[in-house]
């Protein structure tokens, strides 16, 4: 009796023990399945991404430099160029932006790029509404959108570095579109750089009030020109400022991408959007799961990037010593918008010692000091 | 001083006559009587053919051959829309609008922000340049520049001293006149629409081929609206266009020039100043308190029916 009782008492407990191994070797089992979801990464060769331009791709200009960085980034990561999905022309507003939102969306993709800085509010609910699809949006910190931007006035910096150090007159010139703030960081970027190379460098700025305007542009270049102002920056998007330096025997830097087969008699160099960086992280953060629409990328050094220099305008002493400043910007030896800095109405925007912060660079109303010009 | 002045003239003659083509076509198109509100569209066909021509072939002769074959070609649609077919002219004036703006960017797209190797280029007239001031202004410019300063006295002499203008003129006030009177209405408004269309594109093609060396999607910027404009404000009138687009042209110019001389007025009132100008005239020009009657063709947007009439 008593060994029929430890039998049972034994068999009871063995079938309890495997029981509760079965079960936790069960919960185990759904605990590693689940677990190996959430931390398997996409594989590359299956992320889709979706651009959505509002110009054509091959504009010469902002669409084309998000494009090209694009490709270069899929490139670089081993995405099927087949895999990116573009849609050009689309409007800055909310039925074009979400016609092409759901257009993409149908064919699958993981990652929706937004070229334009219109279209953020419209995505920013679109992406809100649908949490498989990750969306980036190059501006301001936006909800529930990945944003990024680059340090423009780091290139800028440099234009404004080799313009000073190449002219003989004090004053430079600068053909400028619409006043935003990454235009007007771009400008101060360039008067920073100037002064840096020549302390009594001062900037006339000239604005075009449109992001691309052939008639008006020219007609910047040209009011610069009658200024006897021989080297001038640009934040415009068409070849007419280079054009029109060029036929009047003036220089520029260009802007957007290389423009030096567009004016090679003028083009010293080009400050160039290089997105690629940031898009591989993005493109990364999305195969491993792991973006959030807290995600912000705020980046210089390569993304703020300058082209080749045109070796028969840009002695090589000039071109080293820019490359140097270059140096000493990524080494952070330079503090571009380190105090102290004024505004051109004499008010003291950074003190000694202090760095003005990312959020007020990134909406700055101001313009430095040796600006000859208003903002408004 | 004078090399500012010289500066600023210069580029609004350059400025005015790439939208002076289009507006003495459409004169000649709205003094037949049909008026075309798709020049912008037309200007952008005309961009990117002569563009695409130059590009392909470096030749600016045959590049304008083609710019004035499409702008014909056109003219010949609009024409058979609204002559023949007796559409309403605003709607296909806007379909060509949105045609023209929408093929140019699709053929125009591969070519986009790339330099042709060629372009118009100032040409010197020999003793006439050496004018001080005036030759500095007038004589260094480049051939479509120089065809103008033709264009527009011929366009003068045609109107209103030929019989063949004559013609036109009664056209747009009374063509069921003309028919009784034996005159093929139809021909001459398809020829005077085909001219007008041409010019337009003429017009588009002074911006990519001498302006600049480019073609860009919608590089026209809104001109062939201005053009139209400039046809009422000229009161139909090539000589009224030409100074209309001056207006325009140099207080444009002037306005950028101002941020220098004047800079503690916002730039955006120096980019408004043009188009309030130009408002302004239009108003003080056409207005009916002005005057018992109006330049405009009796005929206008009319279209003609012989079994009607």
């Amino acid at each position: 009796m008593k060994k029929k009782k430890l039998i049972s008492l034994l068999l009871m407990m063995a079938l309890a023990v495997s029981f509760l191994a079965g079960c936790s070797g069960g919960s185990a089992k759904s605990d590693t399945e689940s677990t190996g979801i959430a931390a398997k990464t996409l594989d590359y060769s299956n992320i889709k991404i979706g651009e959505i331009t509002s110009l054509v791709v091959n504009d010469g200009g902002w669409c084309q430099a998000t494009h090209q960085s694009i490709v270069a980034a899929m490139k670089e990561l081993g995405i099927p160029k087949e895999n990116l999905l573009v849609i050009e022309n689309v409007a800055e507003e909310q039925v074009a932006v979400t016609n092409a939102y759901d257009a993409l969306a149908g064919e699958g993709v993981n990652l929706i790029i937004g070229a334009s800085a219109g279209y953020a509010t419209f995505l920013s609910d679109l992406a809100a509404q649908n949490k498989d699809i990750v969306v980036a949006q190059q501006g301001d910190k936006m909800a529930n959108l990945i944003g990024y931007q680059i340090r423009n006035y780091e290139g800028m910096f440099l234009a404004g570095y080799a313009c000073a150090l190449m002219s003989d007159s004090d004053t430079l010139g600068f053909a400028a579109s619409m006043s935003e703030a990454s235009v007007r960081a771009a400008i101060n970027g360039y008067a920073l750089g100037a002064k840096y190379a020549n302390p009594e460098a001062k900037v006339q700025v000239v604005w075009a009030n449109s992001w691309y305007d052939v008639d008006i542009e020219t007609q910047s270049a040209q009011t610069l020109i009658n200024q006897s102002i021989k080297y001038m920056g640009m934040e415009a998007s068409s070849p007419a400022v280079p054009q029109t330096c060029e036929s009047k025997g003036a220089y520029c830097i260009g802007y957007n991408v290389d423009m030096q087969s567009l004016a090679p008699k003028a083009v010293l160099f080009s400050y160039m959007w290089n997105f690629e960086p940031i898009f591989k992280k993005i493109i990364t953060s999305v195969a491993e799961r792991t973006a959030t629409g807290d995600d912000y990328y705020y980046e210089g050094g390569e993304c703020s990037a300058i082209s080749a220099f045109n070796d028969t305008l840009v002695p090589k002493d000039i071109q080293e010593k820019v490359l140097k400043v270059k140096e000493d910007i990524a080494n952070a030896k330079i503090n571009i918008f380190g105090g102290e800095l004024k505004d051109n109405k004499g008010n003291v925007l950074v003190t000694v010692g202090e760095t003005l912060s990312d959020d007020k660079i990134n909406t700055q109303q101001f313009l430095v000091e040796n600006v000859i010009g208003d903002w408004k | 001083m004078t090399a500012f002045i010289i500066s600023i003239c210069t580029a609004a003659i350059v400025y005015a006559v790439s939208i002076l083509y289009a507006a003495i076509g459409e004169i000649f198109t709205q003094r037949a009587g049909i008026m075309n509100l798709g020049i912008e569209g037309i200007m952008l066909m005309g961009a990117v053919s002569g563009f695409l021509t130059v590009y392909s072939t470096n030749s600016l002769k045959l590049a304008l051959l083609m710019v004035i074959l499409v702008g014909a070609l056109l003219g010949l649609i609009f024409a058979f829309f609204t002559v023949t077919l007796r559409a309403d002219q605003t709607v296909c004036g806007m379909a060509f609008l949105i045609f023209g703006s929408g093929l140019s960017g699709f053929i125009g797209k591969n070519v986009t922000g790339i330099a042709s190797a060629v372009k118009f280029e100032k040409i010197e007239i020999p003793l006439l340049s050496q004018i001080p001031v005036i030759g500095d202004i007038f004589f260094k410019q480049d051939i479509l520049v120089y065809l103008m300063y033709l264009i527009v006295p011929l366009s003068m002499f045609y109107i209103y001293k030929t019989k063949p203008g004559m013609i036109l003129r009664a056209l747009g006030e009374n063509p069921a006149a003309l028919d009784a009177a034996g005159i093929n209405i139809f021909f001459l408004r398809y020829a005077y629409v085909m001219f007008g269309c041409a010019m337009a594109a003429i017009s588009g093609a002074c911006i990519s081929l001498s302006y600049t060396n480019f073609w860009n999607e919608g590089m026209t910027g809104g001109k062939g609206w201005i053009a139209f404009s400039l046809v009422a404000f000229s009161r139909w009138n090539p000589v009224g266009a030409v100074l209309g687009a001056l207006l325009f042209g140099g207080i444009s110019i002037i306005g950028i020039n101002m941020q220098i001389y004047l800079p503690g007025i916002p730039s955006q009132f120096y980019s408004m100043l043009p188009y309030v100008a130009t408002v302004a005239a239009l108003i003080i020009t056409t207005g009916s308190f002005r005057r018992k009657h109006t330049e405009e063709p009796a005929a206008l947007c009319q279209s003609y029916d012989r079994e009607n009439r």
